[in-house]
């Protein structure tokens, strides 16, 4: 069965069957390290799934997330990633963003003179293969801007230059919103976040998957509150660079009433030890 | 209103003298160059803001010589290279504010890409006499940094154009610039 998925200017064919982010005995680690960060980890989402992904500090979380993008400073030292059957591990992290990935950063990178604007008409561009229209571009980001209660002046300054944490991570979803990636990872979107902001945030990312019901995303957090907002279908503890546990909203709300030794999780370190 | 300078440098060995009476801005563009540059801030109160950026192929040097001759006068240098092969690139950057001038500002940026193993050098200089100034400098020499390039490229931008991102962003660095001026030169950043 063939799906077509229409996004804007882009357009993606889908087959059925291999519709999916699929982690497959991922390890690896710090480059120029020999200590293993990720251990033999599986993960698959389907399309229009939510998965989250809560762990204690250091369990690899977030190396999981930069991993999958392709971050320089991890590497891979055995297993795949494959996004819609077609193995992504030996992509550059430019070309993982053209098959609909996007990392939403945990603390989105400042870049000096490169407005937000320029930014994000040339990555629109690249992705779709296309010369965006200016005017059209102009006129959509400056409503997307005000969806996100971002002032549409930050459009023409610099990325991320002067931006509190809490802009940061609305300009992220900006550019979620309009690059429009079937896979979209979540990394600590709630930390710099007050309640508010954290509201609307998920409040746009709700209203994302709602129009692309075949988007997916991969909540990294340590927190629940996260998973108030945005609904996940399960939720995965991370130990030891695995995934130790799988359930669903119940298994986050236990680990926030108990913390991460109610599951038993380090309990079966400790055992190996 | 600022009186405002472009300065284009094609290949050859330049010098300037300029001696500021009113408040100016100078635009200096170098392509593969070396320039000797004084600057004498001659009236009380005027400001400088001095704009320079080059592109370096061969083994090239940079000098630019700020003198507050009158008090309340007010200077920042930005300087800002782009080593493109192994060569030699030094900036040397000097402030100099005399004992009789008071309430001075005095401040330089100077930054270097190297594009591969060039070898750079930056050398900021503040002669300060007088002890009612304020004062700062900052110097950069290195690559672009991994994280911005990760952080572009992972918005499906590809290398290439990341870098022609960030070469146009550091070498053209201010808004105000008046792009017809200087079209050999962003012709010129095109082909790095």
């Amino acid at each position: 069965m063939i799906d077509l998925l229409f996004v804007k200017n882009l357009i993606y064919y889908i087959d059925g069957d291999d519709y999916m982010l699929e982690v497959k005995n991922l390890s690896a680690r710090v480059v120029n390290s020999d200590i293993e960060i990720l251990n033999n980890l599986s993960l698959k989402i389907n399309p229009g799934e939510v998965h989250a992904i809560m762990g204690p500090n250091g369990t690899g979380k977030s190396t999981l997330s930069k991993v999958i993008m392709g971050h320089y400073n991890y590497e891979v030292t055995s297993g795949d990633i494959f996004i819609d059957g077609e193995s992504i591990t030996d992509l550059e992290v430019n070309e993982r963003a053209k098959r609909g990935l996007f990392l939403c950063m945990q603390d989105p990178t400042v870049i000096e003179g490169v407005s937000n604007s320029e930014f994000l008409r040339t990555s629109l561009n690249e992705i779709s293969g296309e010369h965006v229209n200016l005017y059209t571009f102009i006129k959509d980001m400056e409503q997307a801007m005000e969806d996100v209660s971002l002032d549409s002046n930050m459009l023409h300054r610099s990325l991320n230059v002067g931006f509190s944490g809490g802009e940061k991570k609305k300009n992220e979803i900006l550019q979620m919103k309009f690059l429009k990636p079937k896979y979209i990872i979540l990394d600590e979107l709630d930390s710099g976040l007050d309640v508010d902001s954290l509201k609307i945030v998920c409040e746009n990312i709700n209203k994302y998957l709602k129009e692309n019901k075949n988007a997916s995303v991969l909540i990294i957090t340590h927190y629940p509150r996260i998973l108030e907002y945005i609904k996940p279908d399960y939720v995965h503890i991370l130990s030891n660079g695995k995934i130790e546990a799988t359930g669903n909203m119940d298994l986050a709300l236990q680990i926030e009433k108990d913390g991460y030794n109610s599951i038993n999780v380090m309990n079966g370190n400790d055992q190996d030890e | 209103m600022s009186k405002i300078l472009y300065v284009i440098d094609d290949n050859e060995k330049s010098d300037y003298k300029y001696n500021i009476n009113e408040d100016t801005i100078i635009y200096h563009f170098s392509i593969n160059g070396s320039s000797h540059v004084e600057v004498n801030l001659c009236s009380e109160g005027v400001s400088l803001y001095y704009y320079y950026n080059t592109i370096n192929y061969t083994d090239n040097k940079f000098h630019i010589l700020v003198n507050h001759e009158k008090g309340n006068t007010h200077s920042e240098v930005f300087n800002h290279g782009v080593n493109v092969h192994h060569n030699y690139l030094t900036f040397t950057v000097d402030g100099v504010v005399p004992k009789e001038s008071f309430k001075c500002i005095c401040n330089q940026d100077n930054q270097i890409i190297n594009m591969k193993n060039g070898k750079s050098a930056i050398r900021p200089n503040l002669f300060i006499e007088n002890y009612d100034v304020l004062s700062n400098h900052a110097a950069y020499i290195g690559k672009f940094k991994d994280e911005v390039l990760f952080y572009l490229m992972s918005r499906g931008i590809s290398r290439k154009t990341a870098y022609e991102l960030l070469l146009r962003s550091f070498l053209i660095d201010t808004d105000s610039i008046d792009l017809s001026k200087i079209d050999k030169f962003i012709l010129e950043i095109n082909k790095i």
